[in-house]
């Protein structure tokens, strides 16, 4: 390339950086953040986002090697780092709630949410935690005490699993108007969620519209 | 009074700051077991006449009874005390490990007790071994970033570092603006801090300015608040 930074190249990675992927991470990013327990996994938006973070790489260093002007490669270079870092905390964030709630996940159909990395994850951490609360608590307790899942032999139900506090509140935007919304089953409340409007509601009641993905958190 | 260790074990933990651990306490930890054998033990007895009666347990409330009932939900709630403590604790050695590291400084190794030093361990082993099949290391950028390049004082010596394509030297109290991902593994092991101050990027890097730390291999690094490099 003669002219590294025509404006050719500049319009295509422009481009490149601005495309909807990145605000998709970021809104799934958002999301995973801000709700109380995890979410579907986006494979599919990851693999695209890691194939575009390879190529502002390469841009990078194209325009490096070239010696290009240096603000033109810092900028870039900051694009790479905030695409990276949104990407590293999207994954860190779900790592963190799987360590959380790993039994109540690995019980329930959230089971399902998670990627193949994660499922293994989740199976290693559980056995490790298992082996932490034996040695130091349960194989210390008397017969029908001692399991891990239920407080005791006459429990018929896992009642030791720590679960999510979907009760919680949690601020939230509608991308389009559902419209009048009930909030709880016995339909005494019910909100009109308008476009764009910041709405405050117990996640409990949203939670099928941020799967369905008609209504984002923030 | 029944259940008065247990409660006296999660009130320690909850006085304490969050994010903070605390000693093992495995004095308080073993009364609560030794209670939990002790009610046991009771419990047994109270069936044995139970069934010398001949009497149908969920049927009758006489006292055996209800001497039975409360010897098994005070052992409950020990075990759920128990349950807490640990889990509470495992919570805050997890953390640990997202802020500080695989190599965690001795004087909080010697909070732990000897399961929970190995837990920290296999913990983190289950880390990096999710990080190596993605491909993707998360322990870097833990804050959100700002610029591409960070400034740093180097707090011990180092010598040559080769960043890339070229190497600089790195040699005590010498400064340097370098590429905030060639940095970062440096600086992970400063200082123990609850999350909240690393949110703040400015706490976050005076808190990195003032504490030293020496890592395991005598790798270390200070960030300098960026005005005092302009002034």
């Amino acid at each position: 390339m003669s002219e590294p930074w025509s404006e050719e190249a500049e319009e295509d990675a422009s481009s490149l950086a601005g495309t909807t992927d990145v605000e998709l991470i970021k809104r799934a990013w958002r999301n995973e953040k801000a709700a109380p327990e995890i979410l579907q996994f986006e494979g599919a938006l990851v693999l695209r986002v890691r194939e575009q973070i390879q190529l502002l790489e390469e841009t990078v260093e194209e325009s490096t090697e070239n010696g290009s002007n240096d603000l033109v490669v810092s900028l870039y270079q900051m694009d790479l780092d905030r695409t990276l870092y949104l990407l590293r905390s999207y994954l860190r964030i779900r790592l963190q709630k799987i360590e959380k709630y790993m039994i109540h996940i690995s019980k329930t159909n959230l089971w399902n949410r998670l990627s193949e990395q994660e499922k293994k994850f989740t199976k290693r951490c559980t056995a490790i935690l298992e082996k932490l609360l034996e040695q130091s608590v349960l194989a210390r307790l008397p017969y029908g005490y001692e399991s891990f899942l239920k407080q005791s032999i006459s429990s018929e139900e896992d009642d030791m699993v720590p679960e999510p506090q979907l009760d919680t509140f949690v601020f939230c935007k509608a991308k389009d108007a559902v419209g009048a919304f009930q909030l709880d089953d016995s339909g005494d409340e019910i909100v009109d969620l308008v476009a764009d409007d910041l709405y405050v509601i117990r996640y409990k009641s949203i939670k099928g519209l941020v799967e369905a993905g008609q209504i984002d958190l923030v | 009074m029944y259940g008065r260790s247990a409660s006296q074990l999660l009130k320690e933990q909850a006085s304490c700051e969050s994010g903070q651990l605390t000693v093992f306490n495995n004095e308080a930890f073993d009364r609560v077991i030794k209670e939990c054998d002790e009610h046991h033990l009771q419990l047994e007895s109270l069936f044995r006449k139970l069934m010398e009666q001949n009497l149908d347990v969920r049927t009758t409330t006489n006292g055996e009874h209800l001497g039975a009932f409360i010897h098994h939900h005070s052992l409950l709630r020990n075990k759920r005390c128990l349950m807490a403590y640990m889990q509470n604790r495992a919570e805050i050695v997890r953390s640990l490990r997202w802020q500080l590291g695989p190599v965690l400084p001795e004087e909080i190794k010697a909070k732990m007790s000897y399961s929970e030093e190995v837990y920290f361990v296999d913990h983190s082993n289950a880390i990096e071994s999710y990080m190596s099949e993605m491909d993707v290391d998360l322990t870097a950028d833990m804050v959100p970033p700002k610029s591409p390049s960070v400034q740093v004082k180097v707090l011990d010596d180092i010598g040559d570092v080769c960043l890339g394509d070229h190497s600089i030297s790195l040699t005590k109290d010498s400064l340097h603006s370098l590429r905030r991902t060639d940095a970062e593994p440096f600086i992970s092991q400063v200082s123990y801090h609850p999350f909240g101050a690393m949110r703040d990027d400015a706490a976050f890097r005076l808190t990195l300015l003032f504490v030293l730390f020496l890592g395991s291999n005598g790798r270390t690094f200070g960030l300098m608040p960026e005005k005092t490099i302009d002034g």
